[in-house]
């Protein structure tokens, strides 16, 4: 393995490990009074971990997978299995939305494996262009907006969200002109426009984003909460396992919020090694993706590390107080197995696509 | 042929984009973990902290010895943790017959959606009985927090000017009120860390949180010497069935208040079924009436300071004077004829003062009035003081100046006037009364002494001392004669003021007054009593109000320890008077001698032996005729 494939996998190995830690510390009040009865969080995120790592393993060597046949076909599964997730007696209903495809005890979120295949599929699509073909083809839209429409009739507006700006961003790399970009913002503040306009209450919860203390028990509370859980902690936290906040103040403190609790617990300190660590795992997969000599292997790299770029940038903006509170979990850290495992897959498939460059030089 | 890799200007845009935010996170981190770091925590602490308070004792209020005069007494209240106890209705059952409440009420108050419930006024300051009741049940989630209630050794004593506190122990009215905040201490807290539930924490231990007992004020009041002055006023509200009585000791030589009373009083404990009138009048400030005779004295001093007068000057009072058109009459129809000046202020002759006025001049006499502190309020600091009212300069006319030389036309308080001749004998400085004289923090630390407080000197020294003579004479001689007591050489002046009422004198209603002080000489004590409409035949200060100073300096005099004076004015004999005459000295006789010469007397003999060793009374001391006399024998 090269450095900067070690840097990679090793930055993304110690992140799950510190999530292991830090959804023990979490949920340990948590899961002791809301899930007395069930095998604890960090038991379960342990046993995910092991399997993600299988994956991981298995997906990393499969070079078959390099073929885009495959994930024209994972797109088409995903999309299918997005409205079988739908279907009621397939679809489990979950926390007021229809997320989950059961097989007894084992579940699933369709909704991860869709992003995924999503993105890689547009990398093809955007890596087929030939010179003098449009830059913007209507068909990247239909191939993007097929799994956001079943995505928000689940409602999982967290997966759409994430979706959606993942291809966004790989639009732009995809050299999108700015000008695409700045109707965009346009038409985004315009909608914002109407959308306060039409429902006076959407001015409220800007409000309460914006001061989340004028309602820190309704609106505002977990934003409150999880400054409470940082203000205090200082440069160096209160110790790990002396979290505060996770004595329910914090709800369900192993998902969305557990960088919080991190914050709490280990300081200013740890909260910026853990930032350093997930710089570092990007810092290396966008460097793997500078080297690949194929178009499609480096929109796939990019396309997916972006979207974990944004989604971790997302987690931490909200748990700071930067942005409103949308719902999305911390990658590799949050509580999650699907999730966990696919982002190994994740991990898997960009470890593979970077190995495109080798082959060529071989060639 | 695809495009190329490598052209990864978009992929740089993206990461410098990436890094900013990065940055940008860092930094916000660094405001709320640091810069926000004290505000946040405190916000914190008060999200995780569920305490329950412990009242902490409030400060005793005390005489100037020390006797505590206000304390308290335990009475808890009941907090109950909802979270703590899944069985609230079962609560509310076992509680409601012990606190004699609704079950139902308490129930709802019970279930109420708070991590901490004060059960008050349900379970608020409950006795020793309830509370071990409560405490056998033992009840999951109630805890009982230590509360007082004031109590009241003396009972209705002082009451007037103590005031009383709510059922939160808050000063309402008095001394509770006017020293609120030295009185209130700071509650103690039993802190429980809990989740955000209100669930107790089981591996958290209770923390406590040292509160501090509230400050003790110590009066100038002596009490031994209140309740002489209650209990003279007590026996004059019933004797003469006044509408109220009010009374108001001093020394006057630092406006130290020894004694302050109202009478009617009622009971601090009780104070909800008390008519607001009377807790809230402290009539020795509150009150403002036409003083009557009493304000003579100030005329009088003014007079001499200005050496208008020689109290040997002669006068002819004819019973009524003539100022302008109006006719002003003595209070003696027939008039007191021919006098001098010390005779003028012995009888309370009107018309002699309205001839000190015209002396002196409007402007003048004016211009003592407020120098002796009429017209505004003293700063005793006691709750509820009035200032008075004097005519404005440009209506004080010669009609008027003439009425208020004898204490008419003005509206004083009696604080104001025992201020104003405090400084008339006390040398002539003018004193700040008060009443507080030290807080004493819960420690034993005196957090502030009052000293007394100089105003200003109002007249001389010489001035003073033949005011003191004069109304030594007037005790001795004349109108305060029921107020002299042997050998502590009291002086003082009576008043009989008409009450005025919608603007004109109220016939046969009368407030009677007199303002007495011994020894005449060096004064140690001032006393001013007045009682508002005596039922009595005989509506005069003389009559009425002179022997019950008469009485409490008597019985005052042990206290203060007064000399006996034996350079005193002897009392002038008036036909009525019981006829007395002053000790001998049988020390040293012999049983012979003594039965030949002093057959007339009640003696009764002690011991064996043919002289006597000593005697009761002592030589010099005033006995009647029939006085038993008690003489002890030896070889």
């Amino acid at each position: 393995m090269s450095l900067a494939r070690r840097l990679f996998v090793g930055s993304a190995f110690v992140l799950s490990l510190i999530g292991i830690v830090f959804i023990y510390s979490a949920s340990s009040y948590w899961g002791e009074v809301r899930y007395a009865d069930q095998t604890p969080f960090y038991v379960k995120q342990s046993l995910y971990f092991v399997a993600a790592l299988i994956v991981f393993r298995v997906v990393s060597r499969m070079e078959t997978l390099q073929h885009k046949k495959w994930w024209t076909l994972l797109y088409i599964v995903s999309i299918i299995l997005l409205i079988g997730v739908l279907i009621p007696g397939i679809g489990v209903w979950r926390n007021g939305s229809r997320s989950w495809i059961g097989l007894g005890p084992l579940t699933f979120q369709p909704a991860e494996l869709a992003k995924v295949a999503t993105l890689i599929y547009l990398s093809s699509l955007l890596a087929n262009r030939k010179r003098g073909e449009a830059v913007i083809q209507l068909k990247h839209f239909i191939v993007l907006l097929i799994p956001i429409c079943c995505l928000m009739l689940q409602p999982d507006f967290g997966s759409a969200f994430i979706l959606i700006m993942g291809a966004f961003a790989l639009f732009f790399i995809a050299e999108y002109p700015f000008k695409f970009y700045l109707l965009c913002m346009l038409g985004g503040a315009g909608a914002l426009a109407a959308l306060i306009i039409s429902a006076p209450y959407r001015l409220a919860r800007i409000k309460a984003f914006l001061d989340p203390w004028q309602d820190p028990l309704g609106s505002g509370f977990q934003a409150v909460q999880s400054l409470m859980a940082i203000g205090p902690a200082g440069l160096f936290g209160h110790g790990f396992l002396k979290s505060r906040q996770k004595y329910l103040y914090l709800p369900e403190p192993q998902n969305d919020f557990i960088f919080s609790i991190l914050l709490e617990e280990t300081g200013l300190i740890g909260g910026v090694i853990v930032i350093c660590i997930f710089a570092c795992f990007l810092a290396s997969g966008y460097h793997l993706a500078r080297k690949v000599v194929y178009m499609r292997a480096y929109y796939v790299i990019v396309a997916l590390l972006s979207m974990i770029a944004l989604q971790a940038a997302l987690n931490i903006g909200v748990v700071i107080g930067l942005l409103p509170v949308t719902g999305v979990t911390l990658p590799f850290i949050s509580y999650g197995g699907t999730s966990l495992m696919l982002l190994w897959f994740v991990v898997g498939v960009i470890y593979l696509f970077s190995k495109m460059t080798m082959r060529k030089e071989e060639h | 042929m695809k495009w190329r890799v490598g052209e990864s200007k978009r992929l740089r845009i993206f990461i410098a984009a990436l890094i900013v935010y990065g940055v940008i996170v860092v930094v916000r981190l660094m405001y709320i973990q640091l810069w926000q770091h004290e505000e946040l925590t405190k916000l914190a602490k008060e999200n995780w902290d569920r305490e329950i308070p412990f009242q902490e004792q409030r400060g005793d209020i005390a005489d100037r010895h020390g006797e505590v005069i206000v304390t308290n007494e335990l009475a808890p209240t009941l907090y109950f943790m909802r979270s703590q106890n899944k069985d609230v209705a079962s609560v509310a059952r076992q509680l409601a017959p012990i606190l004699k409440v609704d079950e139902a009420k308490l129930l709802e108050k019970l279930q109420r959606p708070a991590y901490l419930t004060k059960l008050a006024p349900e379970a608020k300051n409950l006795s020793v009985e309830q509370i071990t009741q409560i405490q056998q049940l033992q009840i999951d989630g109630l805890y009982s927090g230590v509360d007082y209630v004031r109590t009241y050794p003396y009972g209705t004593l002082l009451s007037r000017l103590i005031g009383f506190t709510g059922s939160d122990t808050q000063g309402l009215a008095g001394i509770e009120y006017a020293y609120d905040d030295v009185l209130t201490g700071n509650a103690s807290a039993i802190r429980l860390f809990t989740d955000a539930q209100g669930k107790k924490m089981e591996q958290t231990e209770d923390e406590w949180r040292q509160g501090e007992a509230g400050a003790t004020v110590e009066l100038t009041v002596d009490l031994a010497l209140q309740q002489i002055i209650e209990n003279e006023l007590e026996q004059a509200m019933v004797m003469y069935d006044a509408d109220q009585a009010l009374a108001l000791a001093m020394n006057p030589k630092t406006g130290e208040i020894l004694g302050i009373a109202s009478h009617p009083t009622y009971d601090p404990a009780q104070y909800a079924s008390v008519d607001s009138s009377i807790y809230n009048r402290n009539l020795p400030v509150f009150m403002t009436y036409e003083p009557g005779s009493t304000f003579k004295i100030i005329t009088l001093s003014a007079a001499i300071e200005e050496k208008v007068v020689d109290l040997k000057d002669e006068f002819y009072d004819k019973g009524y004077t003539m100022v302008e058109d109006a006719r002003l009459r003595c209070w003696k129809r027939e008039g007191h004829g021919h006098q001098n000046f010390l005779e003028v202020v012995e009888n309370s002759c009107n018309p002699g003062f309205v001839e000190l006025g015209r002396r002196l001049g409007p402007e003048k006499l004016l211009a003592y009035i407020h120098d002796f502190g009429f017209g505004e309020k003293t700063g005793s600091t006691i709750a509820g003081e009035a200032s008075g009212i004097l005519f404005k300069p440009e209506a004080f006319g010669p009609v008027e100046s003439a009425t208020t030389a004898f204490g008419q036309g003005v509206s004083v308080t009696p604080i104001q006037q025992v201020q104003a001749v405090a400084a008339v004998i006390n040398g002539g400085t003018l004193y700040e009364p008060y009443i507080v004289s030290r807080i004493v923090g819960s420690n034993g630390k005196v957090l502030k002494e009052n000293k007394p407080r100089a105003k200003k000197r109002v007249v001389s020294e010489e001035t003073s001392k033949i005011v003191r003579e004069a109304l030594e004479s007037v005790v001795a001689n004349g109108s305060g004669r029921q107020a002299y007591r042997d050998g502590l050489r009291v002086g003082g002046k009576t008043g009989t003021a008409q009450k005025v009422e919608n603007g004109r004198y109220k016939d046969g209603d009368y407030i009677v007054s007199f303002i007495g002080f011994a020894p005449a000489n060096d004064p140690e004590i001032l006393i001013y009593v007045a009682v508002d409409s005596p039922k009595s035949h005989l509506q005069f200060g003389s009559v009425i109000a002179a022997p019950i100073v008469g009485h409490i300096l008597e019985e005052a005099a042990p206290i203060l320890k007064l000399p006996y004076a034996t350079d005193q004015l002897e009392k002038k004999f008036v036909w009525g008077d019981e006829e007395t005459e002053r000790m001998p000295n049988f020390v040293n006789m012999t049983v012979e001698e003594v039965t030949k010469q002093f057959y007339n007397y009640h003696i009764h003999w002690y011991g064996d032996g043919d002289r006597i060793e000593s005697q009761l009374p002592a030589p010099g001391q005033l006995i009647k005729q029939d006085d038993a006399i008690h003489l002890y024998l030896t070889n």
